[in-house]
């Protein structure tokens, strides 16, 4: 019968912090250029220049059909690479922070633009009339009236993505990146402890993400009961 | 003001107007009816530009709609439009969706823009909901609103697509009465409405589409009197029982 030892978990706190630090790092670097991009993305997709509606079209394909783990090596091998030959930086500077948000981003905004797109398409057509009516740009009648309502309806949705992304940062540890996994790995890796550390990351994004989805849920209700009105 | 020349435009293969002329002149109010799916709506858009054409030429104060060259959306900002669904923006209070395009659009500041937007929600009988959300209005509210959201502009000439026919009867008039009260102070008006004692009270003249053409375009007195053409009689005599 296996014994449970917990007793190296309370030393190794502030190390597990330093990584979860860097998860939540990554994970809002990754919303915010994932919808960035992602809006970018959407509205390529629903521009009447066909050509731009293709490109964004086959991005978001491509990235939606292979799995995240190899779309981060890949810019794990490869960008480092690149951003080293690019800003001529010294071979030691660490790039794999970087390499791990780039990779996120292009990611997560595949998914992100597509939540956008219908996003979009739900605010009625009339609305962009009445912008333009108004002798608003096509731009301007996105940016003022368009999105901000997109967004509005969005943001359960968006906030859900972010959970998840939330729980795929854990993948990085493909590029040896000390995130929470990676931090609690390690320490399971040097006391023996691999069990116990990595039940113990389990329930902490178990309870984050937990948490953080009935929050979203409430946020849901709220906005439904005010769209009723 | 506004000239319409040959206008014709068709989705594919479908003919929506075929060659569709009229004039209105400054200080005319207009009224366009006909069934439902002749091309009122689509017309009335392609005056503006909300809506491209194949062939012909409209022009709006001297200014050619379908040129290329011409910068539509700043014509579109003297052109005012009132939508059959109000179209508020529903994310902006009353009184920011008076001055928004006063503000990104003509460049003005927020203190005149809100003043006018003020004094002209005062107009319409609504000063009190400065600060409430479309959503918080009735329709003929909210449809009083979308008037004065686009007199907010100073328009030299109103648009105006079937604005009460998505309204309880109850709204209709408040809304009607602002109109007549425009058509009165001398705004040039282009107006889709089925509401005939509308037309009776303000129009200059009546054009009746049927099947994307412009079958009649008649003065009002011998519109009513005596249309020309079997359709319009017909049409007329089914809304009038009504
Ligand atoms: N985007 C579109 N594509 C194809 N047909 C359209 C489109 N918009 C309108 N139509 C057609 O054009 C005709 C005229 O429409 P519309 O101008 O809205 O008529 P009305 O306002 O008189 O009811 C209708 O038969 C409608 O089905
Ligand atoms: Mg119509």
């Amino acid at each position: 019968m296996y014994e449970f030892d917990w007793s190296s978990i309370p030393g190794a706190l502030p190390f597990l912090w330093e990584g979860m630090k860097v998860s939540l790092g990554i994970t809002a670097c990754a919303v915010l250029f994932g919808i960035a991009w992602g809006t970018l993305l959407a509205m390529a997709r629903l521009s009447a220049l066909k050509p731009l509606a293709w490109l964004a079209a086959g991005y978001v394909n491509l990235f939606r059909a292979i799995p995240l783990v190899m779309v981060l090596l890949w810019f794990f091998l490869i960008v480092p690479q690149v951003l080293r030959g690019f800003f001529n930086l010294d071979p030691n500077t660490d790039v794999r922070l970087a390499s791990a948000l780039v990779g996120f981003a292009l990611f997560e905004a595949a998914y992100y633009s597509e939540i956008i797109r219908a996003g979009i398409q739900s605010v009625p057509k009339g609305q962009i009339s009445a912008a333009s009516a108004l002798g608003m740009s096509y731009a301007q009648a996105m940016r003022l009236v368009v999105l901000p309502q997109a967004f509005r309806n969005m943001v359960p949705l968006l906030l859900t993505q972010a959970i998840v992304l939330f729980q795929d940062t854990s993948l990085v540890y493909v590029s040896a990146l000390a995130d929470f996994f990676g931090a609690a790995y390690k320490v399971g890796d040097r006391d023996g402890r691999l069990v116990e550390l990595l039940l113990f990351a389990g329930a902490v994004y178990f309870l984050i993400c937990f948490a953080a989805s009935q929050a979203v849920r409430h946020y849901q209700k709220k906005l439904n009961a005010h769209v009723a009105h | 003001m506004i000239s319409i020349q040959n206008v014709s435009k068709h989705y594919g293969a479908f003919q929506v107007l075929t060659d569709c002329s009229t004039e209105v002149k400054k200080g005319e109010v207009i009224v366009v009816c006909g069934p439902s799916g002749s091309g009122k709506s689509t017309l009335i858009k392609c005056v503006n530009g909300l809506e491209p054409f194949q062939s012909g030429t409209i022009s709006v104060d001297g200014i050619s709609v379908g040129d290329p060259k011409t910068d539509l959306p700043r014509l579109r900002s003297r052109v005012g439009m009132v939508f059959q669904h109000f179209e508020l923006f529903p994310h902006m209070s009353i009184t920011d969706n008076l001055t928004i395009a006063q503000i990104k659009v003509l460049g003005r500041g927020r203190d005149a823009a809100t003043d006018k937007g003020l004094k002209l929600l005062d107009r319409v009988g609504l000063k009190a909901h400065a600060d409430k959300f479309p959503g918080q209005l009735s329709g003929g509210q909210q449809q009083r609103v979308a008037i004065a959201r686009a007199l907010a502009m100073d328009p030299i000439c109103m648009l105006f697509d079937e604005p009460t026919s998505a309204l309880d009867p109850e709204m209709i008039n408040e809304v009607l009465d602002v109109m007549v009260e425009l058509a009165h102070e001398g705004m040039t008006m282009m107006c889709v409405t089925h509401e005939m004692g509308f037309a009776k009270k303000v129009a200059n003249r009546i054009l009746f589409m049927d099947k994307g053409q412009i079958v009649e375009d008649d003065d009002k007195d011998s519109f009513f009197g005596n249309p020309r053409s079997e359709r319009a009689r017909q049409f007329l005599a089914k809304i009038l029982t009504h």
